[in-house]
């Protein structure tokens, strides 16, 4: 299950393994196709974790990870950004940087 | 081989994937975006399509993707990047290699927003520049924002912006805007909306983040500080696939009536990159249909 994340405990969900934060808002329409592709890559991924972040609601996020369109996809490992998407992405790019960051 | 490729999946092909269902036509909807409906799901609200008043553009796009799936419509994901015509039928070439051969093809990949095509805006397109005011617009909670362009699109996104931003320009090239009246008298009794009239961007300049944007207004340079952009420049048609195929106004919209017939045997277009006065869900919903009704007869003609 993804976690739904806030200023107050985002560091603390990244900081181990694979984590995928996926910076979204309700009103975007490439944010509500993604949402299902990501709970599904996170579904078949044991070593996958989701983070969710809504900017709407955090923008302190948005500006510390300099996020400034949705959706955008931060990838990191043990807590380290190691790369990011933005906009709509495929899955298969997806498990390739996931792959990688095994 | 199929009898009919459609390239599209926004109302127009959508329609024609029901409409060739029911020809029992042997057709394949050819769709670039995961789940895509076109343009339509970007309308935060329809309310002039026919039975469905008050639908999101969203909501509304799901029930016709639902509708072509449910009477059974085969789909792919792929980007068309080349169209082979060969003798009696076109060979389709996708980005990721996959090969479709159809004998007929039912051409509705619709519009795209317009870029300005100046320096800096693919540096910071989706990094300070966004086509989607109700996207992105939180990221300039009392910041300031500017929105080019002059027509509906371009005064609604900074009416919304207005709420969350600072402060909003609103960039455009003419003296006066295009967008309808209620609109434009909205904006004039914004408080912290400015319009800059005449004024054409030149430049997008910034390190990390977006910074400015140039224009030139009476022959003058200026430097607008701002900390988002919002394009709303209109639109241009997903056409080139067929140049040298087709023929197309001097706009790059495909020249066809409503039955979709092309100046190419086989090749029909339907939606919003068709020429037409008006571009809706409702018009390419009908062309959808129509293109389907042509190339059943086209088809049935090659065959006896």
């Amino acid at each position: 299950m993804s976690v739904r994340a806030n200023a107050d405990n985002f560091e603390e969900e990244i900081k181990k393994g694979v984590v995928i934060a996926d910076f979204y808002s309700d009103s975007c329409v490439p944010c509500k196709r993604m949402s299902p592709l990501l709970a599904e890559i996170e579904e078949e991924n044991d070593d996958v974790k989701l983070v969710k972040v809504n900017v709407n609601f955090e923008s302190s996020l948005s500006e510390k990870y300099e996020v400034q369109a949705v959706p955008t996809l931060i990838f990191f490992k043990d807590g380290a950004e190691t790369d990011r998407i933005r906009g709509a992405a495929k899955k298969a790019e997806i498990l390739e940087i996931i792959n990688k960051l095994r | 081989m199929y009898d009919i490729a459609i390239i599209g999946s926004g109302p127009a092909g959508l329609s024609a994937a029901v409409y060739a269902k029911r020809a029992e036509l042997n057709a394949i909807v050819i769709e670039k975006e995961y789940m895509g409906t076109g343009q339509i799901a970007e309308s935060s609200r329809v309310d002039n399509y026919l039975g469905l008043y008050g639908e999101s553009g969203f909501d509304l796009g799901e029930k016709f993707r639902r509708h072509a799936e449910n009477v059974g419509t085969e789909f792919t994901e792929a980007e068309i990047v080349e169209i082979l015509p060969q003798k009696e039928s076109f060979l389709l070439k996708a980005a990721d290699g996959q090969e479709i051969s159809a004998r007929a093809i039912i051409y509705a990949a619709g519009t795209t927003h317009r870029q300005l095509g100046i320096k800096g805006e693919s540096e910071f397109l989706s990094n300070g520049i966004s086509f989607c005011a109700v996207c992105d617009g939180a990221f300039y909670s009392e910041k300031k924002a500017a929105v080019i362009g002059g027509g509906d699109t371009a005064l609604s996104d900074a009416l919304y912006l207005s709420a969350i931003a600072e402060k909003v320009y609103i960039l455009h090239r003419r003296e006066s805007f295009r967008a309808s009246a209620a609109l434009q008298k909205a904006v004039k009794d914004t408080a912290n909306i400015e319009c800059i009239p005449n004024a054409v961007p030149t430049e997008f300049i910034g390190g990390k983040k977006l910074e400015a944007v140039k224009y030139l207004r009476d022959g003058k340079e200026s430097c607008l500080p701002v900390d988002g952009v919002f394009l709303a420049v209109g639109r241009i048609p997903n056409s080139g696939l067929l140049k040298d195929i087709v023929c197309m106004d001097k706009n790059g919209y495909i020249l066809a009536d409503e039955n979709g017939i092309t100046s190419a045997e086989g090749i029909f277009a339907a939606g919003d990159v068709r020429t037409k006065t008006l571009r809706q869900v409702i018009t390419a919903a009908a062309d959808g249909a129509n293109c389907v009704e042509s190339a059943r007869i086209f088809l049935s003609e090659k065959r006896s």
